[in-house]
């Protein structure tokens, strides 16, 4: 069952032009282009019946942001990585495909700074406090560090 | 479909009625440790050579290496130094003990360590008089 | 609406997925000196009924993932074990998954044991401490009581084991830390069915007694399969309403592989179908606690691999009590990591425990939202709007709890 599994995302990745890579067993990587991801997730979805979300991560590498979406069927995965420029970091939501993913897009925002479009609840915070000031960048690029934060939010270690 | 019935828990009443109980009177009585308590730790300054792999792999920053000065071996100096602990911060992993290769290092069973002063559980018996 | 003895029942709200609407809510303060973790949620009610939840979540967020960017390999190991008390043996297993999958080295086979045995062993006192916790929400406190007398049965041999009851600090790269002692077989075995004997009880109790039946049956919105399937659900939310998702069974790590074990499922959908479900696993535990100990392979317990990692990814799941841990690792081929994911099942189980408080009353929040078996005490500070009077007002936990008894059992409290 699993090479007719294995065969089937390679179609799909080769539909939307995208690359595929296994480099041990059971985990597949597909980098797909940021305009064709919610195409590819949606044929996943549904055609192919590999529901669960494990969860989504974000990457800082230099010139963009990587959003990875963890995807689940029996005993492997399929990690499907997207990029997004740091100028530009917005791209849209699947939330009407997959509604479990409404909590792991905020983290993002958070935490990266995208914002994903169609999210309903993507203008409110989920983990970072409601003091945080705008012009401090998200906490989790290699450009942050946790002393800047330390002293913007006033929270300073006494000596001892 | 559960039937509500009354007196399930009756028996089980009398059963721990009769039954000594599991609190125990610490501090009052002395309580019984395992034989892999991990508790305090402590050092051996006779063995110690002052390698520091203990401080590199401690995960939560207690060893601190002195430096001490150098002595001469053949014809190179080689630096001396000796650690020093901050046992407020010890998590008794047990990660310096494994990984001293000269059995310097011991957990005890120690482990009533509470005081109002952090400077009491500064360990400083490694460095020489 | 009240059944044929004059009590309330619960009504059935439409199903239907999130969707989002008013606020204008003040927020109070939800830290508290006197509970575990907190969390805030806004209720949107109407009369009794609750409309809408919005959680808001980070309170005692401690910036693991970047902290884990400046320390070496072994050393998040004892980070990553301190993210829970309660599961934290699952959480440093998971990253040591993730990581020896970058390397080319093997565990053996006694480690793979070894980390089973304090696995299920974990299971056992966190599904105990869960039962004594609906026990003291729904009003029997006493059942809370026996229950923690139980505990020490289990935490008793894992101190035995390694040498700490809460943070066992026994898992390394490709191993375990220290070896199982001599002569634990015969008192593993002998509590393990003491316990098990013990599960059976409360399973009883569960069944028959009129305080956690009136509170638990039927409680919680029903869902269907498909509803929780596309909110991610993991772990015992998932099992509750008929799917086999088990991540010991789908995907086997560490020994699950060569034991023989079945999973529990139930059809029912309602909190006591969880509470029967999580004290069946409670006997599975015990069971295969006794099998490995008897089983227990000869060979080394631990392999010594180079503080360097190749770079590469690679992720990792394992089943803990509360659902199923996913960690992601991504490698620079240094000393230190590149980037280090970490998600645990209760961030997975919040849609779907939003999902199931809605149509309920204000008597059921504490029992339903504790069913979904949250990693913190969320019940700090409540703050609710009535639509239909619109009044505000504030809760704490206490108060919250002695409203949902005084409900259901008004009887107790009359003079």
């Amino acid at each position: 069952m699993s090479e007719v599994f294995t065969q089937q995302i390679e179609q799909f990745a080769a539909d939307a032009k995208a690359k595929t890579s296994q480099p041990r067993k059971g985990e597949t990587f597909v980098e797909v282009d940021q305009a064709k991801v919610r195409e590819f997730i949606s044929r996943l979805v549904n055609e192919a019946h590999v529901v669960h979300l494990s969860t989504m991560t974000g990457l800082d590498l230099d010139q963009n942001l990587g959003i990875i979406y963890h995807f689940t069927y029996g005993p492997g995965w399929v990690q499907v990585k997207t990029f997004v420029p740091k100028t530009a970091p917005t791209t849209k939501s699947i939330v009407d495909i997959i509604p479990g993913a409404i909590l792991y897009e905020m983290e993002i925002h958070d935490m990266f700074g995208v914002t994903f479009e169609g999210n309903p609840w993507i203008d409110k915070k989920l983990l970072l406090p409601d003091n945080w000031p705008a012009d401090l960048p998200p906490p989790l690029l290699k450009t942050s560090k946790p002393a800047d934060i330390r002293k913007r939010l006033q929270l300073e270690a006494p000596h001892k | 479909m559960p039937r509500r019935r009354t007196g399930a828990a009756i028996p089980e009443m009398f059963r721990v009625m009769l039954e000594k109980p599991t609190t125990e009177a610490y501090p009052y009585k002395p309580i019984e440790l395992t034989q892999r308590y991990r508790g305090k730790l402590d050092i051996d300054p006779a063995k110690c050579t002052g390698c520091q792999v203990c401080a590199m792999v401690c995960p939560a920053g207690v060893i601190t290496m002195i430096e001490l000065g150098t002595r001469k071996v053949g014809d190179r100096e080689l630096p001396v130094r000796r650690p020093i602990f901050d046992l407020s911060t010890c998590i008794s992993c047990g990660e310096c003990v494994d990984s001293c290769a000269f059995n310097a290092l011991e957990l005890t069973k120690q482990f009533e360590l509470a005081t109002p002063d952090k400077k009491d559980l500064m360990m400083t018996k490694a460095l020489p008089k | 609406m009240s059944n044929d003895q004059g009590k309330p029942t619960r009504r059935e709200a439409p199903a239907g997925l999130i969707q989002y609407s008013v606020e204008n809510l003040v927020p109070f303060g939800p830290i508290h000196p006197a509970l575990k973790e907190p969390e805030y949620f806004k209720l949107v009610l109407e009369g009794e009924r609750i409309v809408e939840v919005i959680p808001r979540i980070g309170y005692v967020h401690r910036g693991l993932e970047k902290a884990a960017e400046m320390r070496p390999w072994m050393q998040n190991m004892y980070m990553f074990e301190r993210t829970c008390g309660i599961c934290s043996f699952v959480h440093s297993l998971c990253y040591g998954q993730a990581v020896e999958g970058l390397t080319l080295f093997q565990t053996p086979r006694r480690a793979k044991y070894i980390r089973l045995i304090i696995a299920e062993l974990e299971r056992i006192h966190s599904h105990l401490l869960w039962v004594g916790l609906m026990g003291h929400w729904a009003g029997f406190d006493t059942l809370f009581m026996w229950v923690w007398n139980d505990r020490e049965v289990v935490l008793d041999i894992v101190e035995a084991i390694s040498g700490n009851r809460v943070h066992k600090s026994m898992n390394a790269f490709c191993g375990v830390r220290r070896d199982m002692p001599e002569n634990m077989e015969d008192r593993t075995v002998e509590r393990m069915k003491y316990i098990a004997d013990r599960a059976r009880f409360y399973r009883e109790i569960i069944d028959t007694e009129e305080t956690m039946l009136e509170r638990t049956e039927h409680a919680g919105n029903k869902v269907s399969q498909e509803t929780v399937e596309k909110l991610c659900a993991v772990g015992p939310m998932a099992r509750y309403v008929g799917l086999r998702n088990d991540v010991r069974l789908n995907d086997p790590y560490a020994a699950y592989d060569e034991v023989p074990f079945d999973i529990v499922t139930r059809n029912e959908g309602d909190v006591l179908a969880l509470l029967r479900l999580r004290l069946d696993e409670m006997v599975v535990s015990a069971n295969l606690v006794s099998y490995a100990v008897k089983h227990l392979p000869d060979g080394p317990f631990r392999v010594l691999i180079p503080p360097v990692i190749p770079a590469g990814e690679h992720s990792s799941h394992c089943e803990a009590p509360r659902g199923e841990i996913f960690y992601y690792v991504k490698s620079g081929g240094d000393r230190i990591p590149e980037r280090v994911k970490s998600r645990q099942p209760t961030m997975a189980n919040l849609p779907t425990a939003l999902e199931i408080l809605k149509g309920q009353t204000l008597a059921d929040i504490p029992v339903v939202l504790t069913a979904i078996d949250p990693c913190f005490g969320c019940m700090d500070r409540m703050s609710f709007l009535d639509t239909e009077t619109n009044k505000q007002w504030t809760w704490s936990g206490e108060q919250l709890r002695q409203y949902g008894i005084r409900y259901y059992f008004p009887e107790r409290f009359k003079k």
